[in-house]
């Protein structure tokens, strides 16, 4: 093949390397050309230009971004069929109600109606699923050059990871214990996952990193059992012998009919079939690619992390951000957070109730666990708004309740909103309307399902209240799009996050237990609809990983 | 324990964040960069963040008196001839030093480029709705060229042929505008 120039085969080629779907015979021909015809080179550089610079400045898109969501939305979900199951019609209380006699008597019954009508609603749609909650014990953080045997299912980094066998025959993982032991393995290496804190490691070879709050972590060889009190310890296992070998800190060893030994730092000890444990010096040469993968886990995590929170230092002073909780920023005392929105001092702090603090989506940010009924965080915001996004990076333990609170205004005052995910994966956002009782549904299909449990996702809503439109995100990509019939302005006054407070003239019962379980690791309120690109852009710098 | 590997315990340096803000302000021209030598955009995003990597693991050598992008732009040029090294295609295409030939040429035409692309944001407004729509699906959405297709009713091919003539047509429309100017 000969290409001249210029020409229509030239300007097919060009374009084809743009879209990476030049073949080897066609790359050759325009290698030639380009290193023989200067001004082909040149005409070639300014094309080539001119493709880049679409794709780096989003600024020369700037001004009809907006018109492009609903467009999009309409695009996504072609099929009558999901958008009239998604698309719910109005409740109205009958015209009776407003009448000033039975006035009082309906404004107390109200609640008690809503509650029962809002529950019944949702449930009219499919058959609800019982709860499931992920057994995983730990998340697959990091693979290079990977192997697994076969009886594993498929594994990719950031997914989480139930009890059981871990076997790869070659290549390097990296394995955070939600304990937060992290685990570094050289295949071939068999691991057991047993608990957040246990795992057994009958052969292979291990780098096992303990901070304090995983002290006590266990490895089991078939020779002896490892317990960490310290902070990092290898260890290679055969089927005949294991060493184990300690960097920094302490660990304990017990082993069949020997006494419980002590091992620190620069130590390690060898045993074999019926011998005792031998004493040696540790040798972190022994190590070196388990060393070095560290390594570059550490540098590839922190290097997400700065950028994050680079990222987020301009996220904060977006005018139209109303709130931003990023669960590091500490108010006042221990039990408040900041609202890191530079433009929006009107948000008090919120206080959180309840709730645990762990290790986030990074290693050195803390995030938010809810578990029990009682955890949750209050806010306030005031105001009026005639469009909101709301998105927020959560790791769902299991879908427990047939609501499970994301973000939900107390009770059900008009012109608020409830934000949660379904039993059965669903993503919903409840509008009440300007009249008591009156209410939308907005959902997704079923999109959240349990091999997602455990993993850091990124949920988001828009409620457009000028184009009449609620669109539910997953990991920056839009799941569903619906029509608003509602009108704006919305509220959100007295709320919480990952709870519900349904007012106080309720009786408890099941169907006012939203509690989420779950972390929070990120929170933020805009006063305006963001675009499918600026959604996209919140999930992508904030993921933990790079995509594999 | 070896002082070395004692040392991979526990980083995390002041020096990132300079780093980070010297860096994204030059992403975007390190990623033009990399794309004069291998165009296709996720190819191209690919080798600007392993060159972002590089680059923070060497950032101690980083001499703040000179200017930052050429710096990295080195750094870039070297991950780039690695990627390609591990694909034949892109090798077919940059063999024989012309991944230098364009690097070098590129940093040339550059104040010709300013000049000309400064007129793209006003003619990609020009563009009628279906085209304008297709390039910020394409460009500005990375919305991948199978969805695009199903969206506008058109065949995957007939999709970036029309990507191909909306680039063409913005060229035409630059160098248009360039031209009463330069009379």
């Amino acid at each position: 093949m000969k290409l001249s120039f210029p020409s229509p085969e030239f300007d097919d080629a060009v374009a084809a390397v743009c879209h990476g779907s030049t073949t080897e015979v066609e790359m050759r021909a325009l290698n030639e050309l380009l290193r023989h015809d200067s001004r082909a080179r040149d005409e070639y550089l300014l094309r080539v230009e001119l493709h880049a610079r679409l794709a780096s400045e989003p600024d020369l898109f700037a001004d009809f971004a907006d018109v492009a969501v609903s467009r999009q939305c309409a695009a996504i979900f072609p099929q009558e069929s999901m958008r009239r199951s998604a698309k719910t019609p109005l409740r109205n209380q009958d015209s009776g109600w407003r009448t000033p006699m039975v006035w009082s008597l309906a404004l107390a019954a109200c609640l008690v109606l809503t509650v029962w009508s809002v529950w019944s609603f949702w449930f009219q749609r499919p058959a609800p699923r019982t709860g499931t909650t992920s057994k995983a014990v730990a998340m697959l953080t990091r693979v290079v050059g990977a192997r697994w045997a076969s009886s594993a299912g498929p594994l990719r980094a950031g997914g989480a990871l139930e009890p059981g066998w871990l076997r790869l025959e070659s290549g390097l993982a990296e394995v955070a214990f939600y304990s937060g032991a992290r685990v570094v393995m050289e295949g071939p290496t068999e691991l057991r996952l047993v608990s957040p804190s246990e795992a057994v490691c009958p052969v292979g070879r291990l780098l096992a990193e303990v901070p304090p709050p995983a002290r006590g972590f266990r490895v089991k060889t078939d020779h002896l059992e490892v317990v960490d009190v310290g902070t990092a310890f290898g260890l290679v296992a055969a089927r005949g012998r294991t060493e184990v070998h300690v960097f920094n800190g302490e660990v304990r060893l017990h082993s069949a009919g020997a006494a419980e030994q002590s091992l620190s730092e620069g130590q390690a000890v060898a045993v074999a079939g019926g011998v005792g444990p031998r004493l040696m010096a540790a040798r972190a040469a022994a190590f070196t690619s388990l060393f070095e993968f560290r390594q570059r886990s550490l540098a590839s995590e922190a290097f997400r992390y700065e950028h994050w929170q680079f990222a987020s230092a301009q996220l904060n002073e977006d005018p139209s951000l109303v709130l931003r909780l990023d669960f590091d920023s500490r108010g006042g005392t221990d039990w408040t957070l900041r609202n890191t929105a530079e433009g929006s001092r009107s948000v008090p702090e919120a206080t959180i109730v309840g709730c645990q603090r762990v290790e986030g989506r990074w290693r050195e940010k803390p995030a938010l666990e809810f578990q029990s009924v009682n955890d949750r965080v209050r806010l306030a915001v005031p105001g009026e708004f005639e469009a909101l996004t709301l998105a927020a990076w959560v790791r769902l333990s299991g879908l427990d309740r047939e609501f499970n609170s994301l973000f939900m205004c107390d009770g059900f005052q008009p012109r608020t909103i409830h934000w949660l995910i379904r039993r059965d994966g669903v993503l919903g956002l409840t509008v009440f309307g300007a009249d008591p009782g009156q209410f939308q549904i907005l959902a997704s299909p079923p999109v959240l399902t349990a091999d997602q449990f455990g993993t850091w996702l990124h949920l988001a809503v828009v409620l457009n209240g000028p184009v009449r439109e609620v669109v539910h995100y997953v990991n920056g990509e839009p799941v569903s799009g619906e029509t608003l019939e509602l009108h704006s302005p919305f509220r959100l006054g007295p709320t919480e996050l990952g709870n519900w407070n349904a007012g106080g003239s309720l009786k408890p019962g099941p169907h006012l237990i939203r509690n989420l379980s779950g972390a929070l690791d990120e929170f933020v309120l805009f006063r305006r609809a963001l675009t499918d690109a600026e959604i996209r852009a919140l999930y992508t710098t904030g993921k933990p990983q790079p995509d594999p | 324990m070896s002082p070395d590997a004692q040392d991979r315990f526990g980083d995390s340096t002041p020096a990132q964040q300079r780093f980070l803000s010297l860096f994204l302000r030059s992403e975007r021209e390190i990623f033009r960069y990399v794309a004069a030598l291998v165009p296709n955009v996720t190819d191209a995003e690919d080798i600007v963040q392993q060159t972002a990597l590089a680059l923070w693991e060497k950032f101690d050598a980083y001499d703040p008196a000179q200017p930052f992008t050429p710096w990295a732009c080195r750094f870039a040029l070297n991950k780039a001839r690695q990627w390609i090294e591990r694909r034949q295609r892109w090798q077919a295409l940059l063999d024989h030093g012309l991944a230098e030939e364009l690097a070098q040429r590129r940093q040339e035409l550059q104040p010709e480029f300013e000049q000309r692309l400064r007129h793209l944001e006003a003619c990609l407004e020009k563009l009628p709705p279906q085209q304008r729509s297709l390039v910020q699906g394409y460009y500005y959405e990375r919305t991948d060229v199978e969805s695009l297709a199903a969206r506008s009713g058109r065949s995957v091919a007939a999709t970036y042929k029309m990507l191909q003539r909306v680039r063409q047509a913005l060229q035409l429309c630059v160098e248009h505008r360039l031209s009463p100017e330069q009379a």
